[in-house]
């Protein structure tokens, strides 16, 4: 993977060579098999990919499960306070939170096993529903963005023209914006009145904003390089040819075109997700994220920045959890992409 | 050998009456244990709103300007209570006031100048007057709603307040309200009302201050980093009683916005005072009351942080279930999320400001952690249980966490509560507008003067406005009403003969339940090893009182 040192602003999207069709022979692969099938064979050899992206796995799982350990192992919730509480962990009686506002570090044991926050709640707790929370977000945000620049890049790239330049310019204009500062913008204005489609409205503070958020500010750094493939590929002969049997504009763009670029849309699924979990850590962190009490990784580290001194399990645990959840899902990206399109040329744009 | 002896003694007894003479610095002084002179650096973790004089309206503004430009009246530099008492400041005694409330006559002390030498006249007065309605001082309706003619004034409608008059022959000046308003000697007092000269031009000033009137000036002023404050060269000979003539040479003010940083530096003797305005960060506290105990104290200061509750719908138009959250309220956890920086309070007036009841809270112990079962129980008798309530709060610590353990409570009550929180740039326009009709959330007050009607000014009808609300519980109570209305009038140096009016009248307050109180905020008293830190006031209402400070 070669970096463009002079990238401006940060962001991760992935522009691709402009893939040659899949021809007859191609569409069967190397003795008859699909280049999916094919694919999915030098995923399995890439035993890297594979562990990280078992690592991915076990986190969401960890985090799926994390009512059951609040209700059976911790016996809290993830916002409840226990301020002025007491623990015993063996047999030495602690102040949950001390006098002087310092929490308690980790017990290693079933009630407050990462210790616990300011406000005296366990952090184990709300490390899983923090994660449940990101990662929710990372895919919703993932979805978003994919459907909507897969949509942009369809359009703009086979009609070309005037509505290219529109779509083009509309995506420049929300690409000319850091990603962040555009997030934090959007995020402030809307945490407070939420969203209002007409039909139904999202609460300010629900997890459908930032993941709005995140998925809208990231479609140009998606729809850009589809775009590019899709202006190729509707040069081709054999998009002319379904044009000359008289199939539809739709028809070409959704049948012919999208499963040509299909395989570099699921390149970006990985990347965006990670891309995703760490735009909202940011946007929380920054108070334009996840609105209380809802944790997140993000808002945990805003939260423990105070105390690093002190209590640096409250920044270190959330931290090392986003790292490792982030490291999974790029490092399992990056195999996909392997998979799919070993001569492709990637670079980092941004 | 005998003469050289005489001689030697005869000098050595002259340099110590000279170094003795130099140590006492003149009149109206402290005069504490520690040296003249010198240079001592503040590191701030806000930087002032403006400095300034009369468009100041921040505890990090008025710690600046109250000791460079002097108003008629002010208040003793010392610690509470004393600091609470006004004394007369550029005036020379505490106003006159007519029979009827309405008419305030002050006289100029003669001889009195500014410190580029200009003679202090009464005219400068009203034209200070003028241009603190001029510049849109945040607090100025605490004159434009009292002062005849002053609204007139501020609309463009009139050249000069038609209720201020001022002779520089006699150096009187008199001022007549609109309506008797006891606290308005206190409005006197305000530091925005410290004099500065005629012709000042009637826009904020940032670098480039008008001559000083007070002990201090402020110089090389670098907005939101430095700036300077220096003594001022002819205080001394302007002869006003009480106000110190300052130790220190000059104090550099630095904004550092890393609490932590500012903090660090401080315990480590490289920087000599917190700011009193700033919180130490709590993973420090620990740290700096063990190895800075003799140069560290929580003080605490006339002041209510309380959680509002909307009177006016539901659940909290429920008396009982207003009463059931102060009987669950654990100040003691809110005290740890303070990080010690909270006293537990559960009365309207804070201690120190008259009429605060000495009396057991309603509810249970301040100091209580709360009786959740009971309050329960209540919750559920109000009929309000399972209703959805937005707790609104602050986006700074540890406000956030108080509000967090708010909405935690009130849904242990059986409520469906979700903290809002929203930029502390924003909060209070955002709640205090009637569109918002916020249900209930943080709000918190520190006096602007040492007069229970500053407080109450929080909770009368009169106060409820569409914009900028401050009664943000839309309290309309007329037994509140009617009280306040008839203590109002008393004059500041008469309080002490209405107190236990004002007493009765909190501990009505208290048991109607309108608000929930739970404490009174504690600022950091925190130097250096250099400071004598006996000799440092810490002022009730402006802090830090650098005009009090003395090297070792």
């Amino acid at each position: 993977m070669a970096v463009d040192p002079t990238a401006p602003s940060p962001g991760v999207p992935v522009a691709l060579e402009p893939e040659a069709p899949l021809g007859v022979g191609e569409i069967q692969g190397e003795g008859g098999v699909g280049p999916y099938k094919l694919a999915l064979r030098r995923l399995r050899r890439n035993k890297t990919a594979l562990a990280f992206g078992a690592m991915f796995l076990v986190i969401v799982i960890m985090c799926l499960c994390a009512p059951l350990y609040a209700e059976h192992i911790a016996h809290t919730t993830p916002s409840a306070n226990h301020i002025t509480d007491k623990i015993t962990v063996r047999g030495e009686e602690r102040d949950v939170v001390s006098p002087e506002g310092v929490p308690t570090g980790p017990t290693w044991t079933g009630k407050f096993f990462f210790g616990a926050d300011t406000n005296g709640r366990d952090v184990a707790v709300r490390l899983l529903y923090g994660g449940r929370n990101s990662l929710e977000i990372g895919f919703v945000a993932t979805a978003i963005t994919v459907i909507l620049a897969t949509i942009v890049a369809l359009i703009s790239g086979y009609y070309r023209g005037f509505v290219d330049g529109a779509l083009s310019r509309f995506m420049d204009l929300i690409w000319a914006f850091p990603v962040v500062i555009l997030g934090v913008a959007l995020g402030t204005a809307l945490a407070l009145g939420g969203l209002d489609f007409g039909l139904f409205t999202v609460n300010g503070n629900s997890l459908l904003v930032p993941a709005l958020i995140i998925g809208v500010v990231y479609v140009p750094y998606m729809s850009k390089p589809l775009r590019g493939q899709v202006l190729g590929l509707r040069e081709k002969e054999f998009v002319e040819a379904s044009r000359a049997q008289g199939a539809g504009n739709l028809r070409i763009m959704f049948r012919e075109i999208l499963p040509n670029v299909a395989s570099s849309i699921i390149v970006f699924i990985p990347l965006m997700i990670a891309n995703a979990i760490l735009l909202e850590a940011a946007l929380s962190y920054l108070g334009a994220g996840v609105q209380p009490p809802n944790p997140s990784w993000g808002t945990m580290i805003g939260d423990g920045i105070r105390l690093i001194p002190s209590a640096m399990h409250l920044t270190l645990i959330p931290g090392g959890m986003l790292v490792l959840a982030v490291l999974g899902i790029n490092v399992f990206g990056d195999g996909v992409r392997d998979a799919l399109d070993p001569r492709a040329e990637v670079r980092i744009e941004h | 050998m005998r003469k050289l002896t005489q001689v030697l003694v005869l000098g050595v007894a002259a340099g110590i009456a000279a170094l003795g003479l130099a140590a006492c610095g003149g009149g109206g002084d402290n005069g504490g244990g520690g040296s003249e002179g010198g240079t001592a650096t503040v590191l701030m973790g806000t930087a002032p709103d403006y400095l300034d004089p009369q468009e100041e309206y921040t505890t990090q503004g008025a710690e600046a300007t109250w000791i460079s430009y002097t108003p008629l009246v002010t208040y003793k530099h010392e610690n509470a209570p004393g600091g609470n008492t006004v004394i007369p400041g550029l005036a020379t005694a505490l106003p006159q006031i007519s029979q009827d409330g309405k008419t305030y006559t002050e006289t100029l002390r003669k001889n009195l100048v500014f410190s580029d030498g200009t003679p202090i006249k009464a005219s400068d007065v009203a034209c200070t007057f003028e241009r603190m309605i001029k510049v849109n001082w945040g607090g100025k309706s605490f004159f434009t709603d009292n002062v005849e003619g002053a609204t007139d004034f501020d609309e463009g409608k009139s050249d000069h307040i038609s209720g201020v008059t001022a002779d520089d022959n006699t150096g009187q000046i008199t001022i007549k309200l609109v309506k008797p308003y006891g606290a308005f000697t206190n409005v006197l007092a305000f530091p925005e009302m410290g004099v500065v000269p005629c012709g000042t031009p009637e826009h904020t000033l940032t670098t480039d201050l008008p001559p000083s009137s007070g002990p201090y000036m402020l110089t090389d002023i670098v907005p939101n980093k430095s700036f300077s404050v220096v003594k001022n060269p002819k205080w001394a000979s302007n002869n006003v009683p009480d106000i110190p003539l300052g130790h220190l040479d000059k104090i550099d003010v630095k904004i550092e916005s890393n609490t932590q940083t500012e903090a660090q530096q401080v315990l480590n003797n490289q920087a000599d005072n917190f700011d009193a305005g700033d919180t130490v960060p709590p993973s420090l506290v620990q740290q700096v009351r063990s190895q800075a105990s003799d140069r560290f104290a929580a003080v605490t200061i006339p002041s209510t942080f309380y959680f509002f509750m909307n009177t006016t719908i539901p659940p909290f138009n429920n008396e009982l279930a207003r009463q059931a959250v102060n009987v669950a309220i654990d100040r003691p956890a809110l005290q740890r999320l303070a990080s010690g920086f909270l006293t537990p309070e559960c009365f309207f007036l804070p201690e120190g400001v008259t009429g605060h009841p000495d009396s057991p809270c309603p509810y249970g112990a301040a100091d209580g952690n709360g009786d959740l079962d009971k309050a329960k129980q209540m919750v559920q008798q109000s009929g309000t249980a399972g209703q959805s309530i937005t707790v609104w709060g602050e986006q700074r610590a540890p406000r956030t966490q108080y509000v967090e353990y708010y909405a935690d409570l009130l849904n242990k009550l059986g409520y469906k509560a979700t903290p809002k929180l929203i930029s502390d740039t924003t909060y209070f326009p955002t709640i205090g507008n009637a569109k918002t009709m916020p249900q209930t959330g943080f709000a918190d007050w520190i006096q602007d003067f040492p007069n229970p009607v500053d407080f109450y000014l929080l909770l009368t009808t009169s106060s409820i406005q569409p914009v900028n609300n401050e009664n943000f519980g839309n309290v309309s109570d007329p037994t509140i009403d009617s009280t306040v209305k008839k203590l109002e009038p008393t004059p500041t140096a008469d309080l002490d003969s209405v107190a236990d009016q004002w007493t009765t009248l909190d501990e009505y307050t208290a048991k109607k339940a309108y608000v929930v109180v739970y404490g009174s905020e504690a600022v950091p008293k925190f130097f250096s090893d250099r400071i004598d830190f006996d000799s440092a006031q810490v002022h009730p209402t402006y802090l830090n009182d650098w005009s009090t400070w003395q090297l070792k």
